[in-house]
């Protein structure tokens, strides 16, 4: 039987209880999830965790979540970012999808429509994916007919999606 | 003597706006709170019903957790009731270490802010005949440049000191004044002297005092100016 890949999610909030309540309930759904309480937790996470999703607070002291927002999508070439946000506004809704935002939700949302746009974003960072390995293969396939072998092996071991 | 009249209009509508605006995210946040914990309950009573073991421990830290909210969001609504009838009297006594915690908390509810400390006060009340809401405002702004300065790793304290019969003295300890130019501003400086209390800084102490006299009284001057001046009529300290 095969296995359902869980969809790896990392949630980001300074609210701590409520940081707890939603990724309880995301896991109950069958999502991997792993929370941090900040941005510089966030990036540290993200470094170490390869996930699908994240889901990052807007306001935070410190780093707040556009500075997470453009650092994940600088260094984590097809991570989907969904935004959340207690008050939203047409110039922070634009700022955060120039740079990159998949989503952008404000609380206090559905749930149900947050695991819809988590599954949306999945399946679009997946179709990216496909689309990117797909062009470098092709791309190989070019090069395999004019490479040596070890010429060859260093084009492969440059298909890694987490580095741009 | 500025007109003061101007600087109860759209200035203190601003403020008025952004304290409020703190306090709705603050409600919205213990809303989401409640919310996911009462969807993860729900979530788990399903599980139940089908049979599936729920592990009670998650129960009852869930109903543990909408209980604190809860009370966060009395808390909360509390604070802005006072804050709301801040209002309600141009001048009236005011007991300023309840006004100094009422800002604390209103300040807390920023996303910025550190650690803010008003110094425990002993004895009988330190009691001033001041306009509570322009007071307030005066004392908000302070805190919020210190934090837009100084980082939320930026601690404040804030003491008060009687001046015998002349009022007390609001002194604002490590407040970041470094680098910081222009504050406090002269809008600032109207808005204090509005009020008959003045504001003096000492950047090598990074600190900075407001001195409240112990009462005003307003009146109008060709009815359009309206100034507050020491109810004594002594000029200001």
């Amino acid at each position: 039987m095969e296995t359902e890949k869980k969809i790896k999610l990392l949630l980001v909030d300074d609210e701590v209880k409520f940081l707890k309540a939603i990724s309880d309930r995301l896991s109950l759904k069958g999502f991997e999830v792993t929370t941090a309480e900040n941005g510089e937790g966030a990036i540290q996470a993200a470094k170490e965790g390869g996930f699908d999703v994240a889901v990052l607070d807007l306001q935070m002291p410190g780093m707040d979540g556009t500075e997470v927002l453009e650092i994940l999508k600088k260094k984590h070439k097809f991570i989907e970012i969904i935004m959340l946000t207690g008050h939203a506004t047409v110039d922070s809704a634009i700022e955060c999808t120039k740079l990159g935002a998949f989503n952008y939700l404000e609380k206090p949302y559905d749930f149900d429509k947050l695991v819809e746009a988590l599954k949306e974003a999945y399946h679009a960072r997946l179709q990216k994916k496909f689309e990117s390995n797909t062009k470098r293969m092709e791309a190989i396939q070019k090069l395999s007919l004019s490479q040596s072998p070890l010429g060859l092996l260093k084009s492969l071991a440059k298909l890694d999606d987490d580095e741009k | 003597m500025k007109n003061a009249k101007n600087l109860f209009g759209y200035d203190s509508l601003a403020f008025f706006g952004r304290v409020n605006a703190s306090i709705s995210h603050e409600l919205k946040n213990i809303m989401a709170i409640i919310s996911e914990t009462a969807g993860l309950l729900s979530d788990l009573s399903e599980m139940a019903s089908t049979g599936t073991p729920v592990d009670p421990g998650l129960l009852k830290n869930s109903t543990d957790s909408i209980m604190e909210e809860i009370q966060r969001g009395f808390e909360t609504i509390r604070q802005m009731n006072r804050f709301s009838h801040s209002v309600d009297k141009p001048v009236i006594s005011t007991d300023l270490i309840e006004l100094l915690n009422l800002v604390c908390h209103l300040c807390n509810y920023l996303s910025f802010s550190g650690m803010l400390r008003v110094t425990q006060w002993v004895g009988d009340p330190p009691v001033v005949q001041t306009c509570p809401f322009q007071l307030q405002a005066i004392v908000y702004e302070i805190i919020v440049q210190h934090f837009k300065n100084a980082g939320p790793d930026g601690q404040l304290e804030v003491t008060v000191q009687p001046l015998h019969d002349s009022g007390c003295r609001i002194v604002f300890s490590n407040v970041f004044l470094k680098d910081v130019q222009v504050f406090p501003d002269d809008h600032l400086r109207n808005a204090a002297a509005s009020i008959a209390v003045i504001i003096e800084c000492d950047r090598d102490e990074n600190q900075l005092e407001l001195y409240v006299p112990s009462a005003i009284q307003l009146v109008a001057e060709n009815d359009v100016a309206i100034q507050a001046i020491p109810a004594d009529g002594r000029p200001s300290f």
